[in-house]
């Protein structure tokens, strides 16, 4: 694969990003085919680097979706001369990323206005929990934390239950908008020549999630959690089936779906039932529907029914496990999963291109976790000019380390 | 950053930019969204009867209006245009012309007639940039399947892995749960968003093109991390995914998330709690130690939340340097001192004069800053306008 063929190639950034936004959103970059170079350091080396206990990894990651593609330099930002090099790697790219906390860039000497100073038309992409400005703008999270704060997780649970945390997909979402928006910006300079500082916090992209309740909100309404249910589809649920924890995802928008749902589930009593007649009928009866389907899904195979039921029009799904996805057809197809692997990492699978393009159609994963410092004869020799006897005297003084 | 500076720069991130947005689905909708919060010229190409999305759920009580399509159509433009006509698509065809970017989610099977077919567009317009976004995509042996939010969520992945921590504790026996509103569909939009920027950002070198958005695989793609997870050989599930310790915990006036996953942060942890005994025990300074005993520091955390007001905690524990929030309602959101000295929401008209507050855009432009409020588009207002 070419990045030539790749609609992003000859864009370049200085990824300063950690933990998983960030790096989510400039490996989002780099499948498009962005060349993306991750400045990181022995002294603190990047999450999967490391063991993570909390998800019972107790070495290095192998793999790791959110560092693909990516080439690898060690920097110690302590070090002035670090950070002077770091300067001269935004200087030469289109995009500098980071993700620390609100101020960690400006005390290393990084700041907005630092890189404009060598780079008069940089863009800075700052992720962060909560933002470069407002009084919370120094508070540390997570996702759990950003879902919290946003109100997205409020707004998510069972009705009679607490909220409920967001995980992975809350920072993987930020990176992602973090992403269109460092595209605007490319295309602000394109046309200006101009710099800019993109801003995102992860907790406004939790609050984006319920834009429609937080408008509820601001006339006063206080919105209620619905759980799995729908303010205009019934049925609209999660039902158990014939095999154990295998469960049907239904969608039923409207009297036509309802009736070919129950004429493939074989129910013409239901088909007739005036409670169930048109869709204020159902909702109304939502909870007599939910019975009637519990009882009829028991007896059937979730998967040979989601089939039938789509092909009859009707919006249903089986939930998935992550074995589900990884054996479909379907995102193999699209590559949107893809099969990766190595000299030191057995075959598995990883989430390939966001997207497919008719012209630039050569994106998705070209290479694979870099090893800490791999591509430093590429950026740091080629790149920057730097000769071997320079390079083993800033790793002698451990600048480069 | 001084408003000179701001002239300088000129205009928003994407002033200039031309958008057609096509879309009956929350996901194309959002890509419009995004793009139009960002300068773009947004013109929703509605049918006769107006975008199913003005009557969806919730509605406003008193103003007819839908909030998901106020949220979702606010900096847009309406233009009614019978794609099943000839007059529609000569409309069409007229108003693309110039346009960069056409956001479009007809169903396969479907754009034939509508004059939507990838190579018909691409033949007449060729440095348009056509994104389709379907909910599983154009290509792929379940193009033609259909999906609501609630069945993509479970098809990406992530609906089968929720609820996890205290919700999954208290209702072991109940089905998965969905996130909130449109969270997939919401992926798959902004996915769109970024993938027709990113073709914006080629044309100069390759021309237009088609691209082919799913919101199954935008879906998959936030939840990647479990995909990685089955490849180190552990398979998710939302009885088991939870954190160790640490989570979701009621307190006096309402939830607060607590997580601790640096040894710093549990040494803060303990100091927010007062170093009771149990804490103090020597072995908990071993991270796998702590996991291990999950469920009874969980059970300590419980007791001492439910005698602390939840903002003293979540006050205390920030200042601690222990990673804390409150679960905030939307009306806490929307009153927020955070929201409000950021500039979060703006003002939306709605019919009948009534105001409302909309939020601008989950990301910012410092040296530009985005223009805020507006109202909720007429159903073909652009076609009162005469013809320039």
């Amino acid at each position: 694969m070419s990045r030539a063929k790749a609609p992003l190639h000859g864009v370049r950034i200085a990824d300063f990003t950690i933990h998983a936004a960030g790096p989510f959103c400039t490996q989002l970059l780099s499948q498009l085919g962005a060349e993306c170079i991750k400045i990181e350091s022995k002294t603190r080396p990047d999450a999967f680097r490391k063991p993570h206990a909390v998800y019972g990894r107790m070495s290095a990651a192998t793999f790791d979706q959110v560092s693909v593609n990516k080439l690898s330099v060690r920097l110690n930002l302590k070090q002035p001369e670090a950070v002077a090099l770091a300067k001269r790697l935004v200087a030469i790219s289109d995009v500098a990323a980071e993700s620390f906390r609100a101020g960690v860039m400006q005390r290393l000497g990084l700041g907005f206005e630092d890189l404009r100073a060598v780079k008069p038309d940089v863009i800075l992409l700052s992720l962060s929990s909560c933002g470069q400005s407002g009084p919370d703008s120094h508070f540390a999270g997570y996702a759990p934390l950003f879902g919290a704060w946003g109100g997205l997780g409020w707004m998510t649970g069972y009705a009679d239950g607490p909220p409920v945390e967001m995980r992975h997909v809350m920072d993987h979402s930020a990176g992602i908008h973090a992403a269109v928006a460092t595209m605007a910006a490319l295309h602000q300079r394109r046309r200006t020549g101009k710099a800019q500082h993109v801003d995102l916090a992860a907790r406004e992209v939790a609050s984006a999630m319920i834009g429609d309740a937080l408008i509820q909100a601001s006339l006063g309404i206080a919105p209620v959690r619905p759980g799995n249910r729908h303010l205009s589809m019934a049925p609209h649920g999660v039902y158990p089936t014939g095999q154990p924890d295998r469960w049907l995802t239904l969608a039923v928008r409207n009297d036509a779906e309802w009736q070919a749902l129950v004429r493939e589930l074989d129910q013409p009593a239901a088909a007739g039932d005036p409670r169930f007649a048109t869709a204020e009928a159902r909702l109304r009866h939502r909870d007599e529907i939910d019975v009637l389907l519990a009882q009829l899904l028991v007896a059937c195979n979730a998967d040979t029914t989601a089939e039938r039921l789509q092909r009859a029009g009707v919006c249903a799904h089986v939930s998935w496990s992550m074995v589900d996805v990884a054996r479909d057809p379907h995102l193999r197809a699209r590559g949107a999963t893809t099969e990766v692997g190595g000299p030191d990492l057995p075959p598995r699978l990883a989430v390939g291109a966001p997207a497919r393009f008719s012209k630039t159609h050569d994106v998705g994963i070209r290479r694979l976790t870099p090893a800490l410092g791999q591509d430093e004869e590429y950026v740091f020799g080629e790149l920057l000019g730097l000769s071997t006897v320079q390079r083993a005297d800033l790793e002698t003084r451990e600048v480069i380390r | 950053m001084s408003s000179e500076d701001s002239l300088q720069c000129g205009g928003l991130p994407l002033t200039g930019c031309r958008v057609i947005e096509h879309s009956r689905t929350v996901a194309a909708a959002y890509a419009g969204r995004l793009l139009a919060a960002m300068g773009a010229t947004v013109v929703m190409a509605e049918p006769p009867e107006g975008s199913p999305l003005r009557s969806a759920p919730p509605l406003l009580d008193g103003t007819g209006h839908s909030a998901l399509f106020a949220f979702l159509s606010v900096g847009k433009r309406s233009l009614v245009c019978d794609l099943l006509s000839p007059e529609g698509r000569r409309l069409l065809e007229r108003e693309l012309d110039g346009v960069d970017i056409l956001i479009d989610d007809t169903p396969v099977r479907a754009r034939g007639p509508q004059m939507l077919a990838p190579d018909a567009v691409a033949g007449r317009f060729p440095t348009l940039v056509h994104v389709s976004v379907l909910p599983f995509g154009a290509s792929g042996p379940k193009a033609d399947w259909d999906g609501e939010e609630l069945n993509l969520l479970h098809a990406g992945g992530e609906g089968f892995l929720l609820p996890n921590g205290l919700s999954n504790e208290l209702f072991p026996d109940r089905p998965p749960l969905q996130i909130y509103g449109h969270f997939s569909e919401y992926q798959g939009g902004s996915m769109a968003a970024f993938a027709a920027l990113s073709a914006w950002w080629a044309v100069p070198e390759f021309g237009g093109q088609y691209v082919d958005v799913s919101v199954q695989d935008a879906a998959l793609s936030v939840g990647a991390f479990a995909l990685q997870r089955l490849g180190d050989g552990s398979l998710e599930h939302r009885n088991t995914r939870r954190f160790r310790y640490g989570g979701v915990f009621e307190a006096q006036g309402g939830f607060v998330q607590l997580l601790t996953l640096e040894d710093r942060q549990w040494t803060a942890l303990v100091e927010l709690l007062g170093r009771p005994v149990w804490a103090r025990d020597a072995s908990l300074c071993d991270p796998l130690e702590r996991s291990r005993r999950g469920d009874e520091i969980n059970h300590h955390i419980r007791d001492w939340t439910s005698r602390h007001n939840v903002d003293d905690i979540v006050q205390r524990a920030q200042k601690l340097g222990v990673p804390a929030a409150k679960y905030r309602t939307p009306a806490e959101v929307i009153h927020g001192e955070h929201e409000r000295s950021r500039g979060l929401f703006a003002p939306l008209m709605l019919d009948g004069g009534v105001k409302a507050e909309v939020l601008v855009a989950p990301f910012q432009f410092r040296c530009t800053p985005l223009q805020a409020g507006g109202r909720v588009p007429a159903l073909g207002e652009m076609n009162q306008e005469p013809a320039p």
